[in-house]
């Protein structure tokens, strides 16, 4: 399992092969699961986004660019152009964050492994808004935090945490966090220690040796990790209504409203669930082919 | 996409609910239908046992032991499924996923479904208690003389105030949007309330929902929103109750809690500019397969004892005056429930397409009111 | 050396308090007299007893439980099969078949909410169990797979060939080599899947059918009212119950290896 980051790609062009009937015929429930549920329900939402606006939500079959131009009127725009700040934020704090604590989980003993797992989820196996509605207690004006840093004498006044754009960075960072800390760990867990090892004992600093060896080794998991906080705190829209007074609202509210909210319009919400999707799909699939360039396939 | 469930599926429902419970003891067989409207000939022909109610109503609106009581009294067995909002039942009810006996929308969904010929005319002999309800509830827009309507609860958008922060009096939208105020205030995240509010305080009803005036507006909204600290349509008590601000406007109910919980701080008050009264109503939808146990639900809780335990548990205004008797004086007083005076309302007219534009405005000018 | 892993062992720590803050505000208010949750009002233990006699909750929360297991072992099977096999073989399209696999991680809740239960309509499925977990693990199993094809990169193919030259079955291969191997993905993966699945409210709101919502649906619905200790209560037993599950399975496993 040893292995030297250069001769990385090399291992990699050998291991893939044709797939024979039992590859193709085992590979078919993942085929067939994505073909029925998300294909066919990517499709519905297509024809949607082309569609007009029925009178009790629901759509008007037929044929406009309408809602496409909607998406790009500035109103949306600038929202779109929050989200991804946000999300963004979101991303590298959980990466700062979680990268330390999955790495300390990676190289602890076996034994204790499964339960430090246990111990990152099992907070998040109540449900959101009990655990939001707790940090509403913690942060508001006479809350517990201010409450505290006022005992300590840290501040006279309380200070304004709640319902401001940091409360907003604040809740995003805690519900994705585990989503970061999880595939990172599973990446440290198989590092060989003896390369850290060597790495140190060739003179390298704990900072070298973390930058040069750690961080390509688990590049993998690192972006894992960035696919599964970026993308879904992109469509986030309860988290920052409840810890941002509802004054934030990313696209995620927007597509919300276009269906549950009063403006019943099915066929933009479509159209900007089509437009985030299919700039996803291209991202990734721009990213997916240059990594097999880069591994010589 | 427009279709309601289908009948076959239907037929297949009253025939399974015929086979769970033969013994039930459901109200009397009833005879075949004779409404008045032309409409009903659509209608599947009721079934002869009921032994099943499909519900689907607002959440946290319907006591528990109301239901019980129902079952017990008539042996139906209710299937209560909940909704958040109005347009999140319409998305469901409209896919044709599954069929429902009894749906609770507000009025102005009432008057769309109307229009879309979607609901059920009641037959109103099957609802005896039907007269228990006050007769300014006859005459509403959206559907005079109670047609396929009964209305469930009333509550109105007012405004609440924590009294001992905020002292001067605080009596229409324009005093609650003072710039002393900026950082205090908590309204409904709602694009169509808020349009109301500008509206009203430029002497326009919420039946004045047009282009024009949604221009007309924006100038007032874009003042109103950099004042607000929290926007909330699920819990707008929550931020009072932390004292995160001072004043807002929200739904009588949460003024209701508010001022049963901490009696003396929380005052509430109907703006002077006209305030919006919605009234939430049972309706019987097209396809339902269970048409007379919806009826007699509809009378049961129409029944003053049972409409008394619901006005006691969700303190709205009670549209059943029989029961509005036997609430107690506190009950009776609490002027979230039952304002004095003889405010100005209006309820929200079906704007149709116009939703689109009172939702984009209302994005944009949140988008840049900061933050 | 030894002052970074001490750092790293702050930091945790630190990161574990920031975790379980919130649980511990949880577990503290399902104790108040107060029906608001909003002031501490003084000691009770009522809203524990009130869960004996809330049948609703009692059972919204099984058919979490139902669904949120059944989601995970089809989402862990899908996710592993699928990741090994797009690592192993070189499929036609398969860049193509692992975007649309991470679709559903980007479509808003709603939209996949309603589109599916456009599609269950249309193709006529009744609203239940089944129309839940097919949504559910749509959007769970992309989590595992993402989380299995990072421990593949960079494996040494030698680990498997090296089984097959010994005379191992493909099958063999897979099962005493590959998920070993795959292990920490795939108990990383699990515990994501069931997590999303136990917590989501859009999607099972438009496919849970009147006797199968989630407590998730319920608890949304009880906000408007307050969100009432009870809640708390229920997710305080839930939590502790799970807790005292880990430490058992863990202490047998210790003890018989």
């Amino acid at each position: 399992m040893r292995q030297e980051a250069t001769g990385f790609s090399a291992a990699v062009t050998e291991r893939q092969r044709q797939p024979g009937r039992a590859g193709w015929l085992l590979l078919s429930p993942v085929i067939l699961w994505a073909v029925a549920f998300v294909i066919a329900p990517a499709i519905i939402m297509l024809v949607y986004s082309f569609a007009h606006r029925g009178t009790l939500g629901g759509v008007i079959l037929g044929f406009t660019l309408e809602n496409y131009a909607s998406v790009l009127d500035p109103v949306y725009l600038q929202i779109v152009i929050r989200s991804i700040l946000y999300a963004g934020i979101t991303t590298i704090l959980c990466l700062a964050a979680g990268y330390p604590v999955a790495y300390l989980i990676g190289r602890a003993d076996p034994r204790w492994r499964n339960l430090l797992l246990m111990a990152v989820m099992v907070p998040f196996w109540t449900s959101f808004l009990i655990r939001t509605y707790a940090w509403v207690t913690i942060l508001k004006s006479e809350g517990l935090l201010n409450s505290l840093l006022i005992q300590l004498q840290l501040i006279a006044e309380p200070l304004e945490m709640l319902y401001t754009p940091g409360a907003v960075v604040l809740g995003l960072v805690y519900t994705f966090l585990p989503f970061m800390i999880l595939p990172i760990y599973s990446s440290v867990e198989k590092l060989d220690g003896a390369l850290i090892e060597a790495a140190l004992d060739l003179g390298a600093g704990p900072m070298r040796a973390f930058s040069r060896v750690i961080v390509p080794l688990t590049t993998p998991g690192i972006a894992a990790g960035v696919l599964l906080v970026f993308v879904p705190s992109l469509g986030i829209y309860a988290v920052n209504d409840i810890l941002g007074g509802g004054r934030v609202d990313m696209i995620g509210n927007i597509i919300e409203n276009q269906f549950k909210g009063n403006a019943r319009n099915w066929p933009f919400g479509a159209a900007l669930g089509t437009t985030l999707l299919i700039s996803f799909a291209l991202v990734y699939w721009f990213v997916n082919q240059r990594q097999r360039a880069a591994e010589g396939r | 996409m427009s279709r309601l469930a289908t009948h076959s599926l239907g037929a297949l429902g009253a025939a399974l609910a015929l086979l769970a419970c033969s013994d039930s003891s459901a109200p009397p067989p009833a005879p075949p239908a004779e409404t008045p409207e032309p409409a009903a000939a659509e209608a599947p022909a009721p079934e002869l046992t009921t032994g099943e109610l499909n519900l689907f109503a607002w959440s946290e609106y319907v006591p528990q032991s109301v239901l019980e009581g129902f079952s017990k009294e008539t042996g139906i067995q209710v299937n209560y499924e909940t909704y958040g909002s109005n347009e999140e039942m319409l998305a469901k009810l409209m896919s044709g996923a599954s069929s429902y006996d009894l749906i609770q929308p507000s009025e102005y969904v009432v008057e769309a479904l109307v229009k879309e010929n979607l609901l059920l005319p009641l037959d109103k002999s099957k609802i005896p208690n039907l007269k228990n309800i006050g007769p300014e509830y006859w005459k509403q827009p959206h559907d005079p003389d109670l047609t396929y309507s009964v209305p469930y609860m009333q509550g109105t958008v007012g405004i609440i105030v924590n009294t001992e922060k905020v002292k001067e009096p605080v009596t229409g939208y324009a005093d609650v949007f003072q710039d002393k105020y900026k950082g205090r205030i908590v309204i409904l995240d709602d694009a169509l309330e808020i349009v109301t509010w500008g509206l009203a305080t430029l002497g326009i009803g919420p039946d004045g929902v047009t282009k024009e005036n949604l221009e007309k507006v924006r100038p007032v909204l874009a003042k109103w929103l950099p004042l607000v600290k929290v926007y909330d349509s699920d819990s707008p008590k929550t931020a009072l109750l932390n004292g995160d601000v001072d004043l807002g406007i929200a739904w009588s109910g949460e003024a209701a809690i508010l001022i049963k919980e901490q009696p003396g701080k929380f005052a509430y008050a109907l703006p002077k500019e006209g305030a919006h009264m919605f009234i939430d109503n049972l309706v019987i939808p097209k396809g339902a397969e269970h048409v007379d146990a919806a009826l007699a639900f509809i009378d049961y809780i129409l029944r003053p004892d049972v409409s008394r335990v619901i006005s006691e548990e969700f303190p709205y205004t009670n549209p059943n005056l029989e029961a509005r008797k036997l609430l107690s004086k506190a009950e009776q007083e609490n002027p979230a429930s039952y304002p004095p005076g003889n405010p100005k309302l209006a309820t929200f007219r079906d704007i149709g397409p116009l939703a689109a534009d009172v939702d984009k405005l209302f994005t944009d000018l949140k988008a840049k009111s900061g933050s | 050396m030894k002052a970074v892993g001490r750092l790293l062992a702050a930091w945790t720590g630190f990161v574990f308090l920031f975790f379980y803050l919130p649980i511990a505000i949880m577990i503290l208010f399902s104790f108040n007299q107060s029906k608001l949750n909003i002031v501490w009002t003084g000691f009770t233990f009522d809203w524990y007893a009130a869960l004996w006699r809330d049948a609703v909750l009692v059972r919204t929360l099984q058919n979490s439980l139902i669904v949120a297991s059944v989601t995970t072992v089809l989402s862990v099977v899908l996710g592993t099969v699928g990741g090994w096999l797009l690592y192993r073989y070189r499929y036609r399209a398969s860049g193509l078949l692992e975007t649309f696999v991470f679709l559903p991680m980007i479509v808003p809740e709603v939209i996949l909410g309603v589109s599916l239960l456009i599609l269950f309509v249309t193709i006529g499925l009744q609203l239940g169990y089944t129309t839940i977990i097919i949504s559910h693990v749509t959007f769970c199993f992309p989590f595992v797979m993402a989380s299995v094809q990072a421990r593949l990169a960079g494996l040494d193919p030698a680990l498997e060939e090296a089984a097959l030259d010994l005379g191992a079955t493909p099958a063999q291969a897979f099962t005493k080599v590959l998920v070993p191997y795959l292990m920490p993905a795939i108990v990383s993966g699990a515990l994501m899947s069931f997590t999303l699945s136990l917590d989501e409210l859009i999607v099972t709101y438009f496919t849970a059918s009147a006797s199968t919502r989630t407590l998730p649906l319920e608890i949304f619905g009880r906000v408007k009212k307050g969100l009432d200790p009870s809640l708390n209560a229920i997710s305080t037993v839930f939590i502790l119950v799970t807790v005292f599950a880990v430490f058992v399975t863990e202490a047998l496993r210790r003890r018989n290896p």
